[in-house]
């Protein structure tokens, strides 16, 4: 028997009331990720004793989905928007424009991880084309900023690699000026939940 | 024992009191429209702006919510309602318009405002009808699946009762109609498959019901990954109720017991109302849960609801990928047959259809056959709901017959911005169409004349591209994306994919070659041979686009040009006026320190430069992005 860490003990409450060969592996990963903020080593050996899975099989699952992390997440994410309509309107000079900005590649993040950028995929507010969701790990925000330019991608990028918070940047004007900052979309930490 | 008839009285007598009190409130009402797209526009903070201002004046003014209309490039939209009924949307309300808001709702000012956008119930003065705003001229006067939208609060189940929510759900139950009949009124509606695919709904259920075993499973595809595509999510979060009343219908249709909402991880606000949704209907007896209780409406019927979050991957839109995908799999596509109804989640007999597909169930249980036949073609019946993006004035969502020219949802989209033209449609997904603006006129909204052109009508989403944009630019995008997203399972997929995206990205470099096409085309081929469609139909885009757009293909590839001047080995920016006082902006903003020089003397340094437009983002005039000169150079090899 591995020692029972006080991680493990973590993830194992967490995941108290989902079980084998009952679809419940999705909801487990997002649990953890949600209040872990990744996927470590010992929750995957949890996840996999919880559902009846080996952990390479539950390893396999996480590599599989853009969404899922082995590594802490960065303290912010710029979450840069793919699809054809912010594509249409330089979408690709703002993600350049971010990665230089942040000195990484697409899904990396700085040295210092204090920002990070991610492929984020269209999810129907192309009104706001081009735009980014601002995504801060501590306080679980989820913003979209919409009518983007590559000098204004900058801008925030900047500020956001200086150590601004989320929220301090969303609500300066000298940063975000000209683009439309949305509101947070719900956090929703018991998505996937079963009645089990 | 009541019959479930008498117990959905018992459930929509009171919801219709609570609903005609709603509609008709004793105090004026203000609900903003919160769905993803208003939030995403600011609606928490007008939200919190008006209820500022009622509280500061105290008011005699409700705060309520519903989901916006349509008019996404108006969000964020807020509807008054007065005591008379009349309900009128203004838009775009900014947390600076909510005194205006508040006067309107008191009487202080008129209904009648320039941010008045139409009435969608009752009358009032100088305020046109919604139903006669140019964005809807192609709607019926009557919305179907979208009839509830923007008229109610999307999280209360009194109002989607009082709307007619379960009522065909338990005539069915009371005995009016057997599975067999209710599969029947599918297939006699002919209600297709609204994935894309246009598949007949009642024939796929026939094929679950005459597979044999008990538990049998009924799957909502609520993936919804086309960029650009988002009517599923205007379903699961404007009206919740109707996708659970077409799975019960559906469950007892096909002896299913259980079902799966399969939501993707992009729509948390859809996660939330279905969860909520279910739940609601759970308490109310519409469906069972936790394996105890009674059945649906006293019935022997029982049906649990499951949502599941996706985590980010395309290829789960695919029925045998998302069914992996809820049974604890990496979510790959598999070869088919087995179908579905042979061997579904868990191997047992399942049914994949999508949540607008779901959402027209309830329609044709509530009418019959000639109803649905009023709106559609021969080939694709009754309606379905569009979004559209790009370069148009209004971005929205709306419900058409099937049928309607393209030409006319562009007109109804307010046509391009103003001083471009249209270039090219894409529509059905990165595994779609690229067409070019003459084929316009051929363009019905329905599978037949997109298929006669090697394009793809698809899921709903349609996005118009101007003049500005580049189809090689574009190409690359789509290309990328069915590359990442290829699960990896044929060779064929996995690495032709990875070979178009690097001859796409070579090209956008400014190193094409003349042999590119000639190996385009063998992938293509290969292509061919993967075992799921994304493979099959990855390369349409790039097929599109040599055929209807073949002269940006060769001043790209052998002309080492961008016309459009977006594809970044083929352009330089230049200080095109060192007068410019807002070069010394260009200069600070520049990510990569490219624009180097005292005042009067910049200059950018081309092999820094990394293209991203950020200087003439700031200094439109002093900078200049344009053709670069004819040796071409090549920024980054793929
Ligand atoms: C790569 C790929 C992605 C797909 N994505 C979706 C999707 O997001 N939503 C959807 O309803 N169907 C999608 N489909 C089609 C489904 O496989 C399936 O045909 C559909 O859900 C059946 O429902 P319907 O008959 O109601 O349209 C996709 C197919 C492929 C090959
Ligand atoms: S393309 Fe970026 S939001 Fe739709």
């Amino acid at each position: 028997m591995p020692l029972e860490t006080e991680a493990k003990a973590q993830v194992r409450a967490l995941l108290a009331d989902l079980r084998p060969g009952h679809g419940d592996l999705l909801a487990a990963l997002h649990r953890v990720q949600h209040e872990f903020g990744y996927l470590s080593g010992d929750a995957i050996e949890v996840t996999a004793q919880q559902l009846g899975l080996f952990p390479a099989h539950v390893y396999g699952v996480i590599t599989y989905y853009a969404e899922f992390r082995l590594e802490p997440p960065a303290r912010v994410d710029i979450r840069w928007c793919s699809g054809p309509a912010c594509r249409a309107r330089n979408g690709g000079g703002i993600r350049d424009a971010i990665l230089a900005t942040l000195g990484c590649a697409m899904d990396g993040m700085t040295a210092d991880g204090r920002a990070g950028v991610r492929l984020g995929q269209c999810n129907g507010t192309c009104e706001l084309a081009p735009q980014v969701w601002v995504e801060e790990r501590a306080t679980h925000t989820n913003a979209i900023v919409g009518g983007l330019t590559a000098a204004r991608a900058v801008r925030l990028a900047r500020a956001l690699r200086d150590g601004a918070t989320a929220a301090a940047v969303l609500a300066d004007s000298t940063i975000t000026g000209g683009a439309i900052v949305g509101d947070a979309l719900p956090d929703t930490v018991t998505a996937g939940a079963t009645h089990a | 024992m009541p019959s479930p008839l008498e117990l959905y009285e018992a459930l929509r007598a009171p919801a219709a009191a609570a609903y005609a009190a709603w509609r008709k409130p004793v105090r004026p009402r203000i609900d903003v429209a919160l769905d993803t797209s208003s939030l995403a526009n600011g609606a928490a903070k007008t939200r919190a702006a008006i209820a500022d201002a009622v509280r500061a004046r105290n008011a005699a003014v409700d705060l309520g919510r519903v989901h916006g209309y349509g008019m996404q490039w108006c969000q964020p939209l807020v509807t008054v309602t007065f005591p008379d009924g009349a309900s009128v949307i203004y838009g775009p309300v900014a947390p600076a318009d909510a005194q205006t808001i508040v006067d309107i709702a008191t009487g202080a000012l008129p209904a009648r405002h320039r941010l008045a956008l139409g009435t969608v119930a009752g009358a009032v003065a100088g305020v046109p009808s919604m139903r006669d705003h140019p964005f809807f001229a192609l709607e019926p006067r009557e919305r179907r699946v979208l009839a509830s939208i923007g008229l109610t609060d999307p999280e209360s189940l009194d109002h989607a009762i009082a709307n007619g929510a379960y009522h065909a759900a338990a005539r069915m139950l009371d005995r009016h109609q057997t599975p067999a009949q209710v599969r029947q009124a599918l297939v006699d509606a002919g209600v297709g498959g609204r994935g894309g695919g246009n598949f007949p709904a009642g024939t796929k259920w026939n094929f679950l019901a005459t597979t044999p075993g008990e538990e049998h499973y009924v799957i909502c595809n609520a993936d919804e990954g086309d960029p650009g595509a988002w009517v599923n999510r205007v379903i699961m979060e404007g009206d919740p109720h109707l996708l659970i009343e077409g799975l019960l219908i559906a469950a007892y249709a096909t002896g299913s017991r259980g079902g799966f909402i399969y939501i993707r991880d992009e729509y948390p606000l859809a996660i939330t109302r279905i969860e909520q949704a279910v739940r609601d209907a759970e308490a109310a007896g519409l469906l069972s849960s936790g394996g105890s209780g009674e059945g649906i409406l006293g019935t022997a019927l029982r049906l649990e609801l499951r949502v599941i979050r996706g985590a980010g991957s395309y290829v789960c839109g695919e029925e045998t990928g998302l069914i992996a995908s809820i049974a604890d799999d990496r979510g790959m596509p598999r070869v088919k047959p087995p179908f579905p109804a042979t061997s579904g989640v868990f191997f047992k007999p399942s049914n994949v259809n999508n949540v607008e597909t779901y959402a027209n169930a309830p329609l044709v249980l509530r009418h019959d056959a000639p109803w649905y036949h009023r709106y559609g073609t021969e080939r694709m019946r009754g309606t379905r709901l569009f979004s559209f993006s790009g370069d148009i004035v209004r971005v929205g969502f709306m419900e058409v017959p099937f049928g309607v020219p393209l030409a006319g949802a562009l007109e109804a989209c307010g046509g391009i911005v103003p001083g471009h033209a249209l270039k090219a449609v894409q529509s059905g997904g990165p595994l779609g169409s690229m067409l070019s603006a003459e084929l316009l006129p051929q363009l019905d909204m329905e599978n037949a004349p997109f298929t006669a052109l090697d394009a793809l009508l698809g899921g709903g989403g349609i996005v118009f591209l101007s003049d500005a944009v580049c189809t090689i630019h574009m190409g690359e995008m789509f290309a990328e994306f069915v590359e990442d997203e290829s699960c990896g399972r044929c060779t064929t997929c996995l690495r032709g994919n990875q070979r178009m995206t690097e001859i796409y990205r070579r090209t956008i470099a400014g190193g094409g070659r003349r042999e590119d096409r000639h190996n385009l085309e063998l992938i293509d081929r290969t292509l061919q041979f993967s075992n799921c469609i994304h493979g099959q139909f990855s390369p349409k885009i790039m097929r599109n686009t040599l055929r209807f757009f073949p002269q940006e293909y060769e001043r790209h590839a052998l002309g080492h040009a961008c016309d459009a001047l977006t594809c970044a080995g083929l352009i330089r920016f230049r200080v095109t006026d060192q007068r410019d006082p807002a070069l010394a902006e260009a200069q600070a903003i520049c990510p990569v320190g490219a624009i180097t020089g005292a005042p009067g003397a910049r200059a950018v340094d081309d092999a820094t430069c990394i293209r991203c437009g950020a200087c003439t983002d700031v200094a439109p005039r002093g900078m200049a992005r344009e053709a670069a000169p004819a040796a071409p150079r090549v920024i980054a090899l793929a």
